[in-house]
């Protein structure tokens, strides 16, 4: 089964069908792929799959200027409905006007962005593939794990290459708050030669703890190849582990840090009995 | 007679100012300097304690600020990311105890985010000794005072942050 086509053809059927009235999806370009927003099935021809570009920020960017009717589909790798979702539940996208078309990521792929969840809840193309576990590649593990002078001295030495070209936070597709905290000098400071990494990166990374869906748009982006994704790790998995919560995966549930313990609990945390009158506490 | 009462108020300031400043050699003896912190506590619990400890005389590491605010919710975790990268070695965030703060449940948030922060401050290497949290310091100056002396206690054992910042910028880490 050939994912390409069976993408086109979905795309086609979802074109034809009037399920939506464009498609936004890759197309051969020059020597490379570029998006585009297909509105006429003929066009699909020219509609590719490869390589992973992330489309969830150029989705909500372009159905600002579409008309208010408009139905978009949107050619969606995992981590792609991911972000949708999240977006939805930020009221940054409105979950009627969007259409996902799932494809599913290659063992390579997964293997690439270390991705627990390379398939999106319905798949139109591809074959789906088991997630890979983060904590088990070595590469990533000395970046997670050991020694915490080592630790330290390794990000350290990523980090320090970084020259604030905010290609990080502008392909990252949940970063849309204006106005951006990484812009205000009194943050991340402004004009400083070498810049000052621990705020801008920790702030960035701390914003997007329980919104970040894994997809890797960060580091993809990095000129300086900085694994920016690896900041997050640990974030998602003690989120997973303290109140089973996974960003992207529901549309309803809202993140744990939203809520107090009432509400989501924390294995770890009792609150105490507290009386309202002298009376019962007699 | 009894020695004169000028006398015995210069010995104890005496006294006292080698006390103090035997702590300060203490400190600094292995690093140069002590530990800096910056403790954020909420108004209507830790910084009552934190008051009383005052008040009473209660043995307390030097060179911390508080800074009091409304509640322990009120501090973004961005005012501590942005201390640690200030050269702030700690930064404590007392607020009330779980049940009790008035801003209804406003500290479970807090405590929340701050688990999170943790993780990632761990992660990067800064190392999650170096933010406290503690909801349940009301009033109880002891507690305020015993809680910081093991923080610091922890502190002293960590380098201080500038080498963080150091290893960023010379090529300690090549290789």
């Amino acid at each position: 089964m050939n994912i390409r086509e069976d993408a086109r053809r979905a795309a086609r059927k979802v074109l034809e069908q009037g399920k939506a009235q464009g498609v936004l999806g890759l197309r051969e370009a020059g020597d490379g792929v570029s998006p585009h927003l297909f509105e006429d099935p003929g066009d699909i021809d020219s509609l590719v799959v490869e390589p992973k570009w992330l489309l969830a920020k150029l989705a909500t960017g372009i159905l600002k200027d579409l008309p208010d009717d408009y139905r978009l589909a949107v050619m969606c790798r995992g981590c792609d409905e991911r972000a949708i979702v999240e977006l939805i539940k930020r009221n940054q996208l409105d979950g009627a006007k969007i259409h996902v078309i799932g494809l599913a990521c290659s063992q390579e792929q997964a293997r690439a962005c270390l991705c627990t969840r390379p398939y999106p809840s319905e798949v139109a193309a591809g074959d789906v593939v088991e997630g890979v576990d983060p904590f088990q590649d070595e590469r990533a593990r000395t970046f997670l794990e050991g020694d915490q002078r080592e630790r330290m001295i390794r990000w350290a030495t990523e980090l320090k290459r970084c020259v604030k070209c905010y290609g990080c936070r502008n392909s990252c597709p949940i970063c849309v708050c204006v106005p951006c905290k990484l812009e205000d000098d009194l943050w991340v400071g402004r004009g400083e030669i070498p810049a000052d990494l621990i705020s801008f990166h920790l702030i960035r990374a701390f914003h997007l703890s329980d919104t970040c869906v894994a997809c890797g748009a960060c580091q993809d982006a990095c000129p300086e190849n900085i694994p920016l994704m690896l900041l997050q790790i640990s974030m998602r998995a003690f989120l997973m582990q303290e109140y089973g919560y996974e960003a992207g995966t529901d549309r309803e549930r809202r993140s744990p840090m939203l809520s107090d313990l009432t509400k989501e609990p924390s294995p770890g945390y009792e609150i105490p009995g507290w009386v309202d009158s002298l009376k019962d506490s007699v | 007679m009894a020695r004169c009462w000028r006398n015995r108020f210069r010995d104890a300031w005496c006294d006292m100012s080698n006390r103090v400043s035997n702590e300060i050699k203490g400190n600094t003896k292995k690093t140069g300097r002590g530990p800096k912190a910056i403790i954020f506590a909420c108004r209507w619990c830790a910084l009552i304690g934190a008051d009383g400890a005052g008040k009473n005389r209660v043995q307390l590491p030097l060179n911390f600020r508080v800074i009091p605010v409304e509640c322990a919710a009120r501090v973004e975790p961005d005012s501590i990311i942005r201390a640690f990268s200030y050269g702030i070695d700690g930064v404590g965030v007392l607020g009330c105890h779980l049940g009790g703060c008035r801003y209804h449940n406003a500290n479970h948030r807090a405590l929340k985010r701050l688990d999170l922060l943790r993780k990632l401050l761990d992660t990067v290497g800064i190392g999650s000794g170096r933010l406290l949290t503690s909801f349940g310091t009301a009033h109880e100056y002891h507690q305020f005072a015993a809680i910081l002396n093991e923080f610091f206690q922890g502190l002293r054992e960590f380098p201080p942050i500038d080498e963080w910042a150091r290893a960023q910028m010379t090529d300690a880490g090549k290789g």
